[in-house]
Parts: C-alpha cells; sequence; structure tokens
C-alpha cells in the first residue's frame, strides 16, 4: 500500500506516469521531423522515415511513436513521448549498422499541448561510431 | 491531574481496530468474489497476450523492434524461449478460468504478464499495469477453493480461505480512482474541459465514421461544444472521486458500484483500452461482502439459483410459494419487496434494480 501511494505521488514528476494511474491526462499533439547529421556537419532530411534501407515505422513496431511525419497524438502526453523518442533516437543509433554515413539522428519534435502552442524541442542519439565493422 | 483511565470513545475505537485487524489477517471468510475475479482475469490475460502472440506468428518479438528497457537486469528472453513463454502464459490463464490448479495457474500467468510487462516500458499501459497487480491479488489468495474445477474435487467444499489480499485488491482499486480523479481535479487544462473538449474535436471524424452523418451531426453538436465539456469533465472527475471513496460506506457502496459499471461502459464506447474496462468491473466483485448463503431466500422462481453468482442467498424454490427473504439481520421480506432486493444482489439484475432502496 505504501508502495502503491509513493508510485502515485511520483507520477507527479514521472513524464510516463507509471504505475500511477493517470489515463487520458492530455489531449496534446505532436510531429517530429528527423534529420541525419553527418560527420562534416550536413543535415540529410529523413522523408517518411526511411534511410539507407531502414523503415522508422518497422523499427519502432509501436503505434504510438509510427508515422509521427505528420502531427499525430502524444500517447500518454508530450512529456511520455519526448521522452521514448529520445530513447527511440538511442536505440536506432544502435541498431542500424548498415547505415555508415550518420553520425547520429536530431529530431525537431513540434508539439501543441492541450492545443497550446506550437512549442519546439530537439533531441537527438548518441553519436554512433562510424566505420565499425 | 493526569487520567488515568482512557476515555470510551477510544477504547472502543481500539477493540474496534483490533477486531477488524483479527477478520482480515486470521479469520477464513468466503472467497468467492476472488474466484469469480479470478475467471473474469484469465479470458483477460489471453485477450491481452494475443497481440504479442500474433507478432509472434508474423516472426516479430520484442527483440525485432525499439525496446526500452524497465531495468538493465532485466534478462532478454531469447525469440523462441520468449514466443514459447507467451503460449505457456495462454496455457495457465485456460487453468485460471476453468480452476484448474488455480492458484499456482494464477501464479504462472502473473508470471508471464509481468515478464512480458517489464521487458520494455513500451509495453505499459495502465490497464496492463492494472491486471498484473489483480492477477498478484489473485494469486496471493487461495482462489481455487469455489467455482473451479479444483473445488469439486474436494471432499469436503468450503469456500473460506484468508481475505487479506481482497482487502489490498480493494486499497489498489479505490487508489487508481482516486489517483486518475484527483491528478485531473488538480489540473485546471483537465477539469476545466479543456483536454476533453479538444480530444472531442480530434475524434469527431471517429464518431462521424460510425454512426453517418444524419445520427452524428446532432451528437456532434452537443458534444463539440466547448460548454458541454465545461460541465462534462468536472462531473466525469466528480465520478471517480465519487467511486474512489463511495465504494468504502455500506450505504453508499452499491450507488458507486452502479455508477463504477456506468463510467466503464463509458469509456469503453469512447476510448480503446484494451482489458481495463472487462477486468475493471469484474474486479467490482471483491466488494462483495465476503460470506455467503447467509440470507434465506423462498421463491417459486428458479433462475434465481442461475443468477445468483456471489451466493448472496440460501435459495428454496417452492413452486406456488410467495417471494420471502429473511436478511442477515433478521428482516424480513415478502411478495414483491423480497423480489425487489433479489434482484439488487444478483449481478445480472443488479443495474436495473432499486438498489438504493435496500442498501
Amino acid at each position: 500500500m505504501v508502495v502503491q501511494l509513493g508510485l502515485v505521488a511520483n507520477g507527479y514528476r514521472d513524464p510516463h506516469n507509471y504505475f500511477a494511474f493517470q489515463p487520458f491526462n492530455e489531449s496534446s499533439t505532436y510531429a517530429v521531423e528527423l534529420v541525419r547529421v553527418l560527420p562534416h556537419g550536413e543535415r540529410v532530411a529523413v522523408p517518411n522515415g526511411r534511410w539507407e534501407g531502414y523503415d522508422w515505422d518497422e523499427l519502432i513496431g509501436w503505434r504510438a511513436l509510427q508515422g509521427p511525419w505528420h502531427q499525430r497524438h502524444a500517447f500518454s502526453g508530450v512529456d511520455a513521448v519526448v521522452d521514448y523518442l529520445d530513447h527511440a533516437l538511442d536505440w536506432m543509433a544502435d541498431n542500424t549498422p548498415n547505415d555508415a554515413q550518420t553520425l547520429y539522428l536530431e529530431a525537431t519534435v513540434t508539439y501543441y499541448r492541450n492545443a497550446r502552442g506550437p512549442y519546439v524541442t530537439v533531441i537527438r542519439s548518441h553519436d554512433r561510431e562510424l566505420g565499425r565493422p | 491531574m493526569t487520567p488515568t483511565t482512557t476515555p470510551p470513545t477510544t477504547v472502543d475505537w481500539r477493540i474496534r481496530c483490533r477486531r477488524w485487524l483479527d477478520d482480515v489477517f486470521d479469520e477464513p471468510a468466503s472467497v468467492r468474489a476472488v474466484a469469480i475475479v479470478r475467471i473474469v482475469l484469465g479470458p483477460s490475460a489471453i485477450w491481452h497476450l494475443r497481440p504479442f502472440l500474433a507478432d509472434a506468428l508474423d516472426g516479430v518479438t520484442y527483440l525485432d523492434v525499439f525496446q526500452q528497457k524497465w531495468w538493465p537486469w532485466v534478462p532478454n528472453a531469447p525469440a523462441g524461449l520468449y514466443v514459447a513463454l507467451l503460449w505457456i502464459g495462454v496455457a495457465a490463464a485456460v487453468l485460471m478460468t476453468v480452476g484448474l490448479w488455480s492458484r499456482a495457474a494464477t501464479w504462472v500467468t502473473l508470471a508471464v504478464v509481468a515478464y512480458n510487462f517489464f521487458l520494455s516500458e513500451t509495453h505499459f499501459r495502465h490497464n496492463r499495469a492494472f491486471l498484473i497487480i489483480l492477477l498478484a491479488g489473485v494469486a496471493l489468495c487461495d482462489n481455487g477453493r469455489v467455482l473451479s474445477l479444483d473445488a469439486r474435487r474436494r471432499h469436503t467444499p468450503d469456500d473460506r480461505a484468508l481475505i487479506w489480499p481482497v482487502w489490498l485488491l480493494r486499497f489498489e482499486a479505490a487508489a487508481i480512482y482516486f489517483a486518475s480523479g484527483f491528478s485531473k481535479l488538480i489540473d485546471p487544462d483537465w477539469v476545466g474541459g479543456r483536454v476533453m473538449h479538444d480530444r472531442t474535436l480530434r475524434y469527431q471524424s471517429d464518431v462521424r465514421d460510425a454512426l453517418g452523418d444524419t445520427l452524428a451531426d446532432p451528437i456532434l453538436e452537443v458534444l463539440t461544444a466547448r460548454a458541454f465539456q465545461w460541465v462534462l469533465s468536472p462531473v466525469a472527475v466528480a465520478t471517480e472521486l465519487f467511486i474512489a471513496f463511495g465504494i468504502w460506506f455500506r450505504r453508499t457502496r452499491l450507488a458507486a458500484v452502479w455508477v463504477a459499471v456506468a463510467f466503464h461502459v463509458g469509456i469503453e464506447v469512447s476510448a480503446q483500452v484494451e482489458v481495463f474496462s472487462v477486468i475493471a468491473i469484474g474486479a467490482l466483485a471483491i466488494w462483495a461482502v465476503p460470506s455467503t448463503r447467509d440470507r434465506t431466500l423462498v421463491t417459486p422462481s428458479g433462475w434465481v439459483r442461475w443468477l445468483d453468482w456471489m451466493a448472496r442467498f440460501d435459495i428454496t424454490v417452492v413452486p406456488g410459494a410467495s417471494w420471502r427473504m429473511v436478511d442477515r439481520d433478521g428482516t424480513v421480506l415478502e411478495g414483491q419487496l423480497a423480489r425487489q432486493f433479489v434482484r439488487t444482489r444478483l449481478p445480472a439484475t443488479f443495474l436495473f434494480s432499486r438498489f438504493w432502496r435496500y442498501r
């Protein structure tokens, strides 16, 4: 019971509200512009999330983050989605070995929090180790 | 001068508290309500595992897509083992439902559902968290003593066991309604109607697709009105808070259960919440008094036996007799009053009964 109360209280800090039971907490929307940043700083757009034989939607495999190129509902709130996207970029950087050019992925997230906005935040993956077999 | 005696009210309070703790932790009581929750959770667990199995049949597991670990020490099962675990979970859920090796089957189902849940944060949903909590509560209870194949195999039927897990489940269920309601109460965007209004505007095309323009137009005119959502949102918040508190007290419990059923049906119609509606309505059984057949009923209608899932009555069917019910406290109801009372205590007729007259 104490643990549950702690988790409920933690929900006001945790963007995901894990075990804090705050369903339908926002009516926010977001859209993503994804670019690949190459070692020399060149920025290459990733239209519809496809690059070097990879497909964002296929690799994500989760409806909440699929097709973010068009404005869509922010599952569990904007803060949760941005956090998921941040981890997703790192995961993409680690799991696209055929991409020998990209140093890191960068996503510009434009969002409306409960119909207010737009607000913009930029997130990026960690640097990839290029030239690794 | 220092008082040497404790005021009587304090003593009463302490005695009542001690008796309650004795009842909770030492006195066996009927676990029939827990068995009902078990029967609801079995198919719900299968329904919950279904999309993961469907993906696995298409050759896709959590290993092939974005995964965000809850904790690094949770081991990743290889694809073959993972799929086997999912099928074991389904088999255990079937055993749970029919009540064969009930408690062990519930633990196995819980283990599979929880393992799958904690493989990746992307598997998180509120309804899945609630499913895990309910499975844990039911597993902690000796839930196979009734409404099970295990019970049929027993030589001396006895549906009683320790029920402290029921109190734990009651706390969890009420905490969920409270957490949801309170978080919305302190959010001006929610309680002021902004969230609901924007959501309704965004999904009005779904209503139009489902109902067609002719029917949808007048409905949407109301639903998308800012004033309507300004009223509806605080009502929704009050509903959750009423359930959270009202369900604890005998005088308001039946009303809270009625409101909760209507609330969950409303959510199921208007949103996609996976197994939440079913398990939340099923979990309302835990609020029944954990004693069975402690009211006597004489009735000419055999159907009562079939609908008395919670075993509220010790029933004698006498063709041609008039209805007569003796309550726990000795109160006798006859004729239409007895019939009305019975309807308030049968799950299948409760929603349409005059429950407010028989609290």
